[in-house]
């Protein structure tokens, strides 16, 4: 167990950034907290939550993955060494949950993969909700975690309490910024641990919304009413960390073409929508049902834990109140 | 708009006529809906077609295509029936009550349940929750101005406000949602025939030496130009011989569009200026590549009167000119030299020149979300709402309109209505929004929306491909089914060139604006 000053961080992010390319919560402007490369945002110190999730450094919005030209096809893998700083719980917690399908054996996607093992992670635990839309433990989390990080911070105050998790977390704690730890921080660690569960106050009820669904309970009325205020612009799934749906296309360059991939969303009708016009998700509502039943239904089956980290974050950007929160809360009012 | 966005959010009543504000202002609609939700705001729509946001409404009123001034004089009939009117406000605030009382007299509910196709109680509900709440905005879109009787519907609406006291105060006011990012700035700049920048007019003779001053000359026409429509039936006549038009597609927007592009062709010489060629730079002699939003710098001003700083963000493409340099180049090869550096320095003349917008100067815009005018001097904080305690003529005018039928009802020979609109996905004629994939992906084509039992009639399923024809041309379309769209009234988009809705369409226009109807009687046919 380590200690790191807060002053220090940005010292020991800058001599990091020698090695490695840094990202961290920073300022766009004063309303926009993003994950950016150190410097291109203004860095205070704050962690809190960002309006999109970590799942950018692995899975950016638009990413070049093949250039081709007459003869010659390259596959374009990143091969940068990263290091997220400030990431949160339900996000890392996302970031292990998505791993399952996008390093799949087998079926591994390249460019996700060479991301993923390029990636340090500095989690920063919750002392309390960064926002009043966090609910992980009402989702089955916890705002710090047991293990899948490699680095995580517990805030005592002045400094924060490191704790290694990984070979390459174990490396990077000795650092000079970090100084030993002392007797007392591990007793502070459980009490910072056991003051985080007290604090979350926010509890939807998503245990009983997963029944109503397993039960079948939720009707195409009950969707349509819903998505009658739908406005279809898809920042429920673009600011959402489990959300990986993408379209793919391909644009001319200097010398051939290149393939992009950028994110995509299963509310637009397009997505769905087959060459012949048919679609199999022909309303908002049933698309608004199959979003949701992913995650709290399907993925339940298939992997025996929510898709939905309880991180609120399409609850604080969907513009007419349709995020997971509202969701949870209008299947418990059926 | 005489509101601000922001004070959607404390409105008590919503009262939404021909604005389809789901799809064509979203974020402002997700504000009434927010406010509907949380704050038990009311909401009534007027809107033919059950649109997304008449689904959310209290009270929805399908009423018949272009019986806007019967529905809304019927409300007014009502309101002062019952005693709802706003008896303080009129008396201190505005003029020529009386004469709006005799004409209102004759719009009895029976009447103008007939005209409407509105039921009587349900006329009576709407007037009433509009009359007696507090804080009631009006918003309106082009469901309101394109008609005919455009003029007499924006009027009507500023009557009920006026009736009623709703207007002149924060979350109550007459508010038009303008469906382009910045038309609300050209018009502001003077892009219109008869003012000059902040609405000063070129009769004047007083402003006309102030503009000759300001600009170093001393023969500026103190007569108004001709409005777009007017254009189009000069050119027809051989009075104008040339045309230069920028970042409009008349080729297609205008109504009657085969006939707009027969004297586009027509004419000596014309010039087109856009990012994209679009269908009219294809009938140009000369083409002006100009470069978009992003490589450029500039203001817009919104629907809120709002002016905003937009910054560059990507090199000028190559080949291409910001609209700005262009003009100036031309300018200056006629012989009036022009001489800016950048969009600050027009920016300091529009300071200078335009006293609505004398304190919105780039340092202001530079550090802040924008301001909205009047804004009369470095010191003012902007304007979020207009008419406080007197109107801007002094006392608000009642200007009672009658209701006239819309140019083209449906009969024997083309029985249906056709009213054209937009979808979210697209942009107007598709110019910019129909090269971007996605987009297309959800709306790759036009289609014509019909109601089950006229498409039974018809023999129709959904996709089924109609010949629907107008007065001035023919058009093959797919039938979409829906309950949205009342019987015997049809709807399509004009965002499609290979299928141009408006080639249909009337080019029948507001006498005073010069605003097009474009809604037109249209047979249908199984083909």
């Amino acid at each position: 167990m380590k200690r790191i000053k807060k002053d220090n961080v940005y010292p020991f992010l800058k001599e990091m950034e020698e090695t490695r390319d840094v990202y961290c919560p920073q300022w766009l402007n004063d309303k926009d907290l993003l994950f950016l490369p150190l410097g291109d945002g203004k860095f205070d110190g704050y962690i809190g939550k960002t309006t999109v999730s970590a799942k950018s450094l692995l899975f950016p919005q638009t990413e070049e993955i093949i250039s081709f030209g007459k003869e010659i096809v390259k596959k374009n893998t990143d091969s940068r060494n990263t290091l997220a700083f400030g990431i949160r719980p339900c996000e890392m917690k996302a970031i292990e949950f998505t791993g399952r399908f996008m390093t799949r054996e087998g079926i591994t996607d390249p460019h996700y993969q060479s991301k993923r093992e390029g990636m340090i992670s500095i989690v920063v635990a919750c002392n309390e909700p960064p926002s009043d839309t966090c609910f992980c433990l009402d989702a089955g989390g916890k705002p710090y975690l047991d293990d899948g990080f490699d680095i995580q911070l517990f805030d005592a105050g002045d400094y924060y309490i490191a704790v290694s998790g990984s070979k390459g977390g174990e490396e990077m704690l000795t650092f000079d910024k970090f100084e030993q730890a002392d007797e007392e921080d591990s007793k502070r660690v459980e009490d910072i641990k056991k003051r985080s569960l007290e604090s979350q106050v926010r509890k939807p009820g998503m245990k009983k919304a997963i029944e109503t669904l397993k039960n079948g309970k939720a009707s195409n009325e009950f969707w349509d009413k819903l998505a009658s205020r739908c406005i279809n612009c898809g920042g429920c799934v673009y600011v959402c960390p489990t959300c990986t749906c993408f379209n793919v296309y391909d644009l001319p360059s200097s010398d051939g073409y290149l393939r992009y991939r950028s994110w995509d969303a299963c509310l637009h009708a397009g997505f769905t929508m087959e060459t012949s016009g048919h679609n199999p998700r022909p309303t908002q509502g049933s698309r608004l049902a199959r979003r949701h039943e992913h995650k709290l239904k399907f993925d339940i089956i298939n992997y025996g834990e929510s898709g939905c980290m309880g991180c609120g974050r399409c609850s604080d950007a969907c513009p007419v109140g349709l995020g997971a929160i509202e969701i949870i809360e209008e299947l418990n009012n059926l | 708009m005489t509101n601000s966005i922001g004070e959607m959010e404390d409105a008590e009543v919503f009262f939404v006529i021909g604005s389809n504000t789901t799809e064509q202002h979203p974020l402002i609609a997700s504000r009434m809906i927010r406010a509907v939700r949380e704050k038990n705001a009311k909401l009534i729509v007027a809107d033919p077609r059950d649109t997304k946001i008449a689904k959310l409404a209290t009270i929805h009123m399908s009423h018949s295509v272009g019986s806007d001034v019967a529905l809304l004089n019927g409300l007014m009939h009502i309101i002062i029936k019952e005693g709802w009117e706003a008896s303080e406000y009129i008396k201190t605030r505005t003029e020529n009550f009386e004469k709006l009382k005799e004409v209102l007299e004759r719009y009895t509910p029976e009447r103008v349940s007939e005209i409407t196709g509105i039921d009587k109680a349900v006329l009576r509900n709407a007037a009433e929750i509009y009359a007696k709440s507090k804080k009631s905005m009006i918003l309106y879109a082009m469901g309101i101005t394109q008609h005919v009787a455009g003029t007499d519907n924006v009027k009507s609406c500023a009557n009920l406000a006026m009736l009623t006291g709703h207007v002149g105060s924060p979350s109550m006011g007459v508010n038009p949602l303008r469906g382009q990012s910045n038309v609300q700035g050209a018009c502001d700049m003077g892009a219109l025939p008869n003012v000059y920048s902040g609405y000063q007019p070129v009769t004047d003779q007083r402003i006309k030496g102030f503009f000759e001053e300001a600009w170093g000359v001393n023969d500026l026409s103190d007569k108004a130009g001709l409005t777009l429509t007017d254009m189009m039936d000069a050119g027809q006549r051989g009075d104008i011989k040339a045309m230069y038009i920028m970042g409009e597609n008349p080729a297609m927007s205008d109504p009657d569009s085969k006939h707009a592009r027969k004297v586009l062709r027509n004419l000596d010489f014309l010039v087109v200026q856009d990012i994209f060629l679009t269908e009219t730079a294809k009938l140009a002699n000369v083409v002006l590549p100009a470069s978009s939003f992003a490589e450029k710098m500039g203001t817009y001003t919104n629907t809120e009167r709002r002016v905003q700083l937009s910054r560059q963000a990507i090199p000028v493409l190559d080949g291409t000119m910001p609209d700005w340099q262009i003009i100036c180049k031309v300018s200056s090869k006629a012989g009036y030299t022009m001489n800016y550096d950048s969009p600050v320095d027009i920016l300091d003349e529009i300071n200078r020149v335009t006293p609505s917008y004398r304190g919105i100067t780039f340092d202001r815009l530079n550090n802040s979300w924008g301001l909205q005018w009047p804004c009369p001097d470095e010191k003012h904080d902007g304007t979020p709402f207009l008419h406080k305690d007197k109107f801007a003529r002094g006392l608000g005018f009642f200007d009672a309109r009658e209701y006239a039928p819309p140019p083209e009802v449906p009969d024997e020979e083309f029985p249906f209505q056709l009213i054209t609109g937009r979808v979210g996905f697209q942009f107007h004629t598709g110019t910019m929004t129909r090269k971007v994939s996605i987009l297309e992906r959800e709306e790759p084509r036009a289609f014509l929306e019909m109601n089950p039992k006229d498409a039974r009639r018809l023999k129709l399923i959904n996709g089924s491909k109609v010949a629907i024809e107008s007065r001035r041309g023919e058009l093959y379309l797919p039938v979409k089914i829906t309950n949205d769209i009342p019987e015997k009234v049809v709807f399509s988009t004009f965002h499609y060139s290979d299928q141009n809705i408006n080639d249909l369409t009337i080019n029948a226009v507001d006498p005073v604006a010069k605003i097009p109807e474009f809604s037109c009687a249209v047979s249908i046919r199984r083909v």
